[in-house]
Formats: structure tokens, C-alpha cells, sequence
């Protein structure tokens, strides 16, 4: 039967009443209930030896050595720790534990404002990246803007009666500046003084003028994205699959970069091709590789330029307005022919810059614009009973001049080697030989003499 | 006579007296924690004194909210523990028959040592806590962290295994106890 049907009380209730832990009212009536409940008395009693048999588990007295050293601890503390309350000894945990709150906080609140940025920026819409691209590049004080690229010339400063007012400005262009004469200074020591008094040096172009001779950007966009993709393709069909190769990239508006083909007799044959696309037909693209058999490999692979094109963007801007600006002082100003010469030697170089930064900006856009896709297609390879492909009078023939060279490339090769290590082996046969001759001929002149003697 | 609480206020406001009168009365207790729960008994007076310098130490943090057996027991089981992770095994029971107790029956302690070693080590540091150290449920809880009802079942549940090992079969009320409920 149940234990708990015949008594009120769980065992465990009678070791806290044992042990004084029980409430008031549940003691007194436990007390009562152990009066006349013979059975809970054993659970009592068996409680109270395992108890009184724990006590058997004494230990030795402390040692007294350790008295005097505690309490010679305790003297050095307090002269160490002057006789304070106990807030103004220590300082308040609760503050302390504020503080790391506060610090962690704080730091917490950095790490999120310099992350969220990024974050949003990688879940944004092209266009808004785009638009978070311009104001990011007006607040660090550039007027780059890679998806319209506009005047490189900062705000144009007044002209104040046609001269700068006082002291050292800078020029939009960097590295350039003019002193309160209006000389130019940094495009090189030849530059300084020589045009003299050049008022509104540092007026800035009309948005008009800068867009006349501003380079017009490619249409607006998101991220600049370089698309490489690689597909290999095995291919059942592979003469029509490879025929199929130059119109899928023709119909995509694509173009064929390079291709090799190899067709070796007896063995599989393949093509390898670089085609490139438009970026955005891409997909397309691949979709209409993979048909033409079964993809054994495809990757793809995504490169991010727009920092390095919106970094030659804004040094093409530059170099334009020194451009301009050198065009606008030589056709205004007068000087010493070596002046005007090494004037124009700058100008040439600028413009030099100016050709190359053209050309690496429309070789990135164009990257960019089109993708590029390494299509490497692989015939499915049978192989192939072949009939004997000549005639058995041919094959004799054949093969007797294959024996007949053979021969030639053996006496040939015999008298090589006679005449690379015949004098050597002659040699070594000489100094070898001729004693072991006479030593054989004397021991058989010995046998012969002894057996005449036998005899 | 001055309590405990008042004692440790009083040496936070840096009498020594107060501290002399807190080492009196803890200082067999604490060497007996040590000396039950370590092999060493060097290392056990060791403990003992880093015990009561910590105490020293930190008297400043002690506030009146909890009794001051549960603060210093709960500085003992920490360093109790940490020297179990120093010496990266548990603080085993004594099993140096040298050290067994000086007063009653060697045997006895012996066999309360090795019963004690077998059982679980959360009941038995509860179970010790009580029998030894003769704290409260409540204040077991406090130290170890543990509700008090956690306490009392792995209390109970220590007691009973002890019993088996401590005591022979006795009829049936022994084992109408470990009926299934």
C-alpha cells in the first residue's frame, strides 16, 4: 500500500522536522503524528542514527600556529587599511559594476554605428548605394561622382578686384596654389612666377563650362561588379554543340575573346573559348551553355571596382582641371619662352596622365559591362573500332624500311660506341689482361711440367 | 555577547578585537571544512588562513543582508573549489588512515569517510554542509546557489544512501521508506 494513503507526512518531511526546518503548524503536527505512528518513529530514528553516525567522522584541533599568523595578518591589514567604513574603503560595487555597464554600452553603441552603415549599404538597392556613394564622397570634400562624373573644380572663389585677396589659397587641383601675387606654386619649381598678378586665379568653372569639357560618365548604376564566370561541358553531340558556341554569344549580343579547339585523332576533342556578354545578360547566357551538354564544373566569381573607379574617376577630373587651367594660363599670360616651354612640357605630361587614366577607366567600364565567360566544352569520347587503314603490301614495306632504319640506327649507334669506349676498353684490357695471360700461362707450364714428371 | 553580524561591522570599522572574537569562534569549524574535504592537512590549515585572510580582505563587501556563517562558508567553498580545480580532481575525502580522528572510533571515521566518498558529490556537499558545518537549509541554498527545496530533496536523498551504507537492513519500516511514491 501506499505510503502516503497511511501517513500525512513524507519521510522527507520528517528529516526537516528533524533537522528544525519545518513551519510551526507542520511541526506540532508532525510531533502529534509521531506520538502514536510507530513506522514514521523508525524513519525518525533511522534519520537520526545516520546522523549520529556522521559524528564519528571527527577531526584533529586546528593547529595553534595558525592563530598567531592570522592574527598578525589581521594587525597588518589594519595598518595597511586605515579604519574606514566600509564604503569609503572600497569603492561601491554597484558604481563600479555601472561603470562597466556604461563602458560596454558605449562601446557597444560604436561598434553598431560603424557597422550599421555597412550593413544597410550591403542590403541597399543599386541606386541607393549609388545615391549613399555621392554623399559619402561630398562629405569627405570631393565632387566625385562615379555615376556622373561632373566639374572637378571646387565652388568657385569670388574674385575680389581681380585678384586673390591675401595669402596662400589652394587651388581646386591638388598640389597647386597660388601666393597672394597670384604665382603658381607646387606644379614644380618652373611654374613659380611666371604668371604673375593673374586675377580670379582661383575662380572655379561654371557647372556649363565644367560639363562642356566633363567627361560623360557611363549611365548610372550600383556597385561596379567585374563578372567572371567558368563552365565546363561535356558534350554527347559535341560537333553540334560546339557550332551552337558563336551564335549563343552572337544572339546575346556577346563576342567571341579567343578560342582554341583541339582535335587530336584518337582521343576526345575539345574547345576552350572566352566569349564575353553584357553583364546583364549573363545568366542568360550560362542558361543556354548548359544545354549544350552535361556541366562538369561552373564557377563564378564577382570583383568589386567601384573604389578603384571612382578613384580614377576623381584623379582623371583632376588632371583635366590642371588641364584646363595650364590651357587657360598660357593662353592669358606672357612670360620667358623657357617658362612657356616647360609650361607646355607639364601640360603634355598632364595630358599624358589624362590618356592613360582614359584608357583605364574604359577598359574597367567595359569590364564591367561585360562579362566575361570561359566556356572550356569536352566531347564525350567513344572509342572507335578503326579499320586497317593501308593496304598489307604497304604495311611490308613500310615496315621493312622501318627495319632497314633500324639496322642503319644500329651499326650506327655499334660504331659510336666502338669509337667512344673501344680506345678505353683496348686500354683497361692491356693493363689487365696481359698479366693475367702470363700468370695463366705460367701456372699451365707448371701443370705441363708436372705431369711430364708424373709420367 | 555580540553576534557575528555585529562583529564583522565592528572590524569593518576596524577593530581587532572584533576580528580575534570571529577567529575564535570560526576557526576550529573552517580548519574542520578544510580538514574534511582535503587529503592534506597542511593544506587544509593553509586554506584555513587564506579563508580568514579573505575575510580580512574583503570584510569591507560584507553586508548585513545574509548571516555571516553564510558569508564565510560561501569564501570556503569557493576556495574549496578552487583548489579542486587547481589540483584538477575533486577534493576527495580524506583517505589517509593517518589522519584518522583522534577521538572516538578510528573504524568508525574511516567507514563514515569512505561511505561519504561514494556518495554523488552535489548531495554530498549539501549533506556535509548540514551534518558539519550545521547550516540551514536556507543557507546551504544561499551558498551553493540552489533553491531550498533542491537542498532538502538532495539532502534527503544523501541520508538515505548513507543509511544503506552506514547501517544494516532493518525490517520493514526501512523499507517502507524507499517505497515508490
Amino acid at each position: 500500500m501506499n505510503r502516503s494513503t497511511q501517513h500525512a507526512f513524507e519521510p522527507e518531511e520528517i528529516m526537516a522536522y528533524l533537522d528544525g526546518e519545518l513551519e510551526a503548524h507542520q511541526a506540532s503536527a508532525l510531533a502529534s503524528h509521531l506520538e502514536h505512528c510507530g513506522e514514521c518513529q523508525a524513519v525518525a530514528a533511522q534519520l537520526r542514527q545516520v546522523s549520529e553516525r556522521l559524528l564519528d567522522f571527527q577531526i584533529e584541533p586546528c593547529p595553534a600556529k595558525l592563530s598567531d599568523r592570522i592574527v598578525e595578518s589581521s594587525g597588518q591589514e589594519e595598518q595597511s587599511a586605515p579604519s574606514q567604513s566600509a564604503a569609503e574603503k572600497k569603492p561601491n560595487r554597484r558604481l563600479v559594476r555601472g561603470l562597466a555597464w556604461a563602458f560596454y554600452s558605449a562601446l557597444v553603441l560604436v561598434v553598431a554605428w560603424m557597422a550599421i552603415p555597412n550593413l544597410l549599404r550591403s542590403k541597399m538597392s543599386p541606386e541607393q548605394a549609388s545615391a549613399l556613394a555621392r554623399r559619402r564622397i561630398q562629405q569627405e570634400g570631393t565632387s566625385v561622382d562615379y555615376a556622373r562624373v561632373g566639374p572637378a573644380v571646387p565652388p568657385p572663389a569670388k574674385p575680389s578686384n581681380g585678384r586673390t585677396a591675401t595669402g596662400l589659397q589652394t587651388l581646386a587641383t591638388p598640389g597647386i596654389a597660388t601666393d597672394s601675387n597670384g604665382n603658381f606654386h607646387g606644379l614644380g619649381d618652373h611654374a613659380e612666377g611666371i604668371f604673375g598678378g593673374m586675377p580670379g586665379a582661383t575662380a572655379g568653372k561654371s557647372e556649363e563650362a565644367e560639363k562642356a569639357q566633363g567627361i560623360e560618365a557611363p549611365e548610372a548604376r550600383g556597385p561596379m561588379i567585374v563578372q567572371t564566370a567558368s563552365i565546363t561541358i561535356l558534350a554527347q553531340n559535341y560537333d553540334q554543340a560546339s557550332a551552337q558556341i558563336q551564335p549563343l554569344t552572337s544572339a546575346r549580343s556577346g563576342y567571341l575573346q579567343d578560342m582554341n579547339a583541339n582535335s587530336q585523332t584518337d582521343s576526345a576533342r575539345s574547345v576552350s573559348a572566352t566569349l564575353r556578354v553584357p553583364d546583364r545578360q549573363l545568366e542568360g547566357f550560362l542558361a543556354d551553355l548548359r544545354k549544350l551538354g552535361h556541366v562538369e564544373q561552373e564557377t563564378r566569381n564577382n570583383r568589386e571596382v567601384t573604389d578603384a573607379y571612382i578613384d580614377l574617376t576623381a584623379r582623371l577630373k583632376t588632371a583635366r582641371a590642371t588641364e584646363q587651367r595650364i590651357l587657360q594660363l598660357l593662353g592669358t599670360r606672357t612670360g620667358k619662352l623657357s617658362d612657356v616651354f616647360e609650361a607646355e612640357q607639364e601640360l603634355a605630361r598632364i595630358r599624358g596622365e589624362i590618356e592613360s587614366m582614359d584608357g583605364q577607366r574604359a577598359h574597367m567600364e567595359h569590364e564591367v559591362r561585360y562579362a566575361t565567360v570561359q566556356v572550356q566544352l569536352n566531347e564525350e569520347y567513344r572509342e572507335q573500332l578503326n579499320p586497317e587503314s593501308f593496304s598489307t603490301g604497304r604495311r611490308l614495306r613500310n615496315s621493312l624500311v622501318e627495319g632497314l632504319g633500324n639496322l642503319a640506327a644500329g651499326i650506327t649507334g655499334t660504331a659510336i660506341f666502338v669509337f667512344a669506349y673501344g680506345p678505353s676498353i683496348l686500354f683497361w684490357l692491356g693493363v689487365i689482361g696481359t698479366p693475367a695471360w702470363f700468370i695463366w700461362r705460367r701456372l699451365q707450364g707448371t701443370q705441363k711440367k708436372d705431369s711430364n714428371q708424373a709420367v | 555577547m555580540n553576534s557575528d553580524e555585529q562583529l564583522i561591522l565592528e572590524f569593518q570599522k576596524g577593530s581587532r578585537d572584533a576580528f580575534r572574537e570571529i577567529f575564535e569562534r570560526y576557526r576550529e569549524p573552517l580548519y574542520g571544512f578544510f580538514r574534511r574535504r582535503l587529503e592534506n592537512p597542511a593544506r587544509a590549515e593553509e586554506l584555513t588562513q587564506e579563508c580568514f585572510l579573505a575575510l580580512i580582505r574583503n570584510a569591507t563587501r560584507y553586508e548585513p543582508r545574509a548571516s555571516f556563517r553564510s558569508y564565510l562558508y560561501g569564501i570556503a567553498v569557493n576556495l574549496a573549489s578552487a583548489e579542486w580545480r587547481k589540483s584538477g580532481r575533486e577534493v576527495e575525502q580524506v583517505e589517509n588512515h593517518d589522519c584518522a580522528a583522534r577521538e572516538g572510533n578510528p573504524d568508525a571515521a574511516l567507514w563514515v569517510r569512505r561511505a561519504l566518498e561514494n556518495l554523488d558529490k552535489a548531495d554530498r556537499q549539501v549533506l556535509m554542509l548540514r551534518e558539519y558545518e550545521q547550516l540551514s537549509y536556507s543557507e546551504i541554498a544561499g551558498i551553493l546557489r540552489l533553491p531550498v527545496n533542491t537542498v532538502r530533496s538532495r539532502l534527503f536523498r544523501a541520508r538515505m544512501a548513507l543509511k544503506e551504507k552506514l547501517m544494516p537492513v532493518q525490517g520493514d519500516a526501512q523499507r517502507k521508506i524507499e517505497e515508490p511514491r
